[in-house]
């Protein structure tokens, strides 16, 4: 997948410890509705989708990817290098995930069902995927 | 004025000529003055199946490039007052009309006819920009298939992105059967993808082949289940509130009713 040339110019922001107030960027886009098959997002930056991403559609980004809906199609989150970059979505379920030189799949011939919000990320030099929750400091006091 | 509303799949095979010639021929029968326009110039279609192929003169690109008056290319349906064919030209490609001219036809439709119903060709290319020029509605057809709903995917997303929003959504070829068994897609799995409204769905069955081959409209035919699920899109069309019909198999008491004629 070919990221835009405009995306590629500006040099990527150094990341030192795998924080979440590291994975604040000034670049945000917000698209505002579903990307459907054969569309697609390059950005410079993170994307955050208020919608589903669906099969056969594309996300680069040399940030972050947040899909406030279903992620069926292919994502790159980090494109250009970044190791801390994650994606996360409340159906995780793509054709493939990328994060910066990592490729991944989903397991053939497995449905997985995914009923929480979850998280991809480099751990180790290998690409978890785990159950996103919000860290106790930051969840709302009873 | 007339309303034009283009059905359209993206991949081809999944029934998009035969729905066009039966949701038409549906609206006539139900008293609408209705006018059948073939897009798919150099792989005309639509006038077999409505059995009208030896009557054509003049096609679309006759009309469009003024070698004749509309009125000369339009034919009459040989059983429905108000249903009218415009042929596509079966000798030319898709280039010979542009967007442009389109929008001019279906103007110039709006002014005589209800419903302008367009029968789109398969693919995104110039013969999709053509046939969705003058659209103001879309009907998708998909079949429960993971290729066919991917394309039409593609296509509610090239619809949205030329202002044609919240198209609806035919599920053609459904064999409940296999969907019990969790073989195939079910409504809800499409449904869950594209997120648009569904405006009928079409078992499969094959009696469509012979009445398609015959040339004649299975919407006509009251006796058939088949028909029936033609007559509940097009009530739906024409704005009333008809319940999906029920997709299992019609058992031992169905048969017993069909045997003594209650339905």
């Amino acid at each position: 997948m070919a990221i835009s040339k405009e995306s590629n110019n500006s040099p990527l922001p150094k990341h030192t410890a795998v924080d979440q107030e590291d994975l604040v960027d000034d670049n945000t886009i917000l698209v505002q509705r579903t990307l459907r098959s054969g569309q697609t997002i390059s950005y410079h930056g993170n994307v955050v989708v208020l919608g589903d991403v669906n099969p056969g559609a594309e996300i680069a980004a040399t940030g972050n990817i947040i899909v406030m809906g279903a992620l069926r199609g292919v994502v790159h989150a980090g494109a250009g290098g970044d190791e801390n970059a994650i994606v996360l979505a409340f159906k995780l379920q793509p054709t493939q995930l990328r994060i910066s030189d990592h490729i991944t799949r989903p397991p053939d011939n497995e449905a997985i069902d995914t009923a929480h919000p979850e998280m991809a990320r480099i751990k180790d030099g290998v690409v978890t995927i785990e159950a996103f929750q919000t860290p106790p400091e930051r969840q709302a006091k009873p | 004025m007339g309303e034009v509303i283009v059905i359209t799949s993206g991949k081809g095979g999944v029934g998009k000529t035969t729905t066009a010639a039966n949701v038409g021929a549906g609206l006539a029968y139900l008293g609408k003055k209705v006018v059948l326009v073939d897009t798919d110039i150099g792989l005309r279609n639509l006038d077999m199946a409505l059995g009208l192929e030896n009557r054509i003169v003049f096609d679309i690109v006759d009309v469009t490039s003024g070698n004749c008056r509309l009125r000369q290319a339009l034919i009459k349906d040989k059983r429905l007052d108000g249903l009218h064919l415009l042929p596509a030209a079966q000798t030319k490609d898709k280039t010979a009309v542009s967007p442009e001219q389109m929008k001019a036809l279906c103007d110039d439709l709006r002014q005589e006819f209800e419903y302008i119903i367009i029968d789109c060709p398969a693919g995104i290319e110039q013969g999709f920009r053509n046939a969705i020029a003058g659209a103001d509605k879309a009907i998708v057809i998909t079949t429960p298939e993971v290729s066919a709903v991917r394309d039409a995917d593609r296509i509610i997303g090239l619809l949205e992105a030329s202002e044609l929003r919240e198209p609806a959504l035919i599920v053609n070829r459904i064999r409940p059967k296999m969907v019990r068994q969790g073989d195939m897609m079910s409504i809800e799995d499409i449904i869950d993808i594209l997120a648009v409204d569904l405006l009928g769905v079409i078992p499969e069955d094959e009696m469509i082949v012979i009445t398609t081959n015959r040339g004649e409209p299975v919407v006509l035919d009251q006796s058939s289940r088949l028909g029936q699920s033609y007559r509940n899109i097009v009530k739906r069309i024409l704005g009333e509130d008809v319940p999906m019909m029920s997709l299992d198999e019609e058992g031992f008491f169905g048969k017993i009713r069909k045997m003594f004629g209650m339905r």
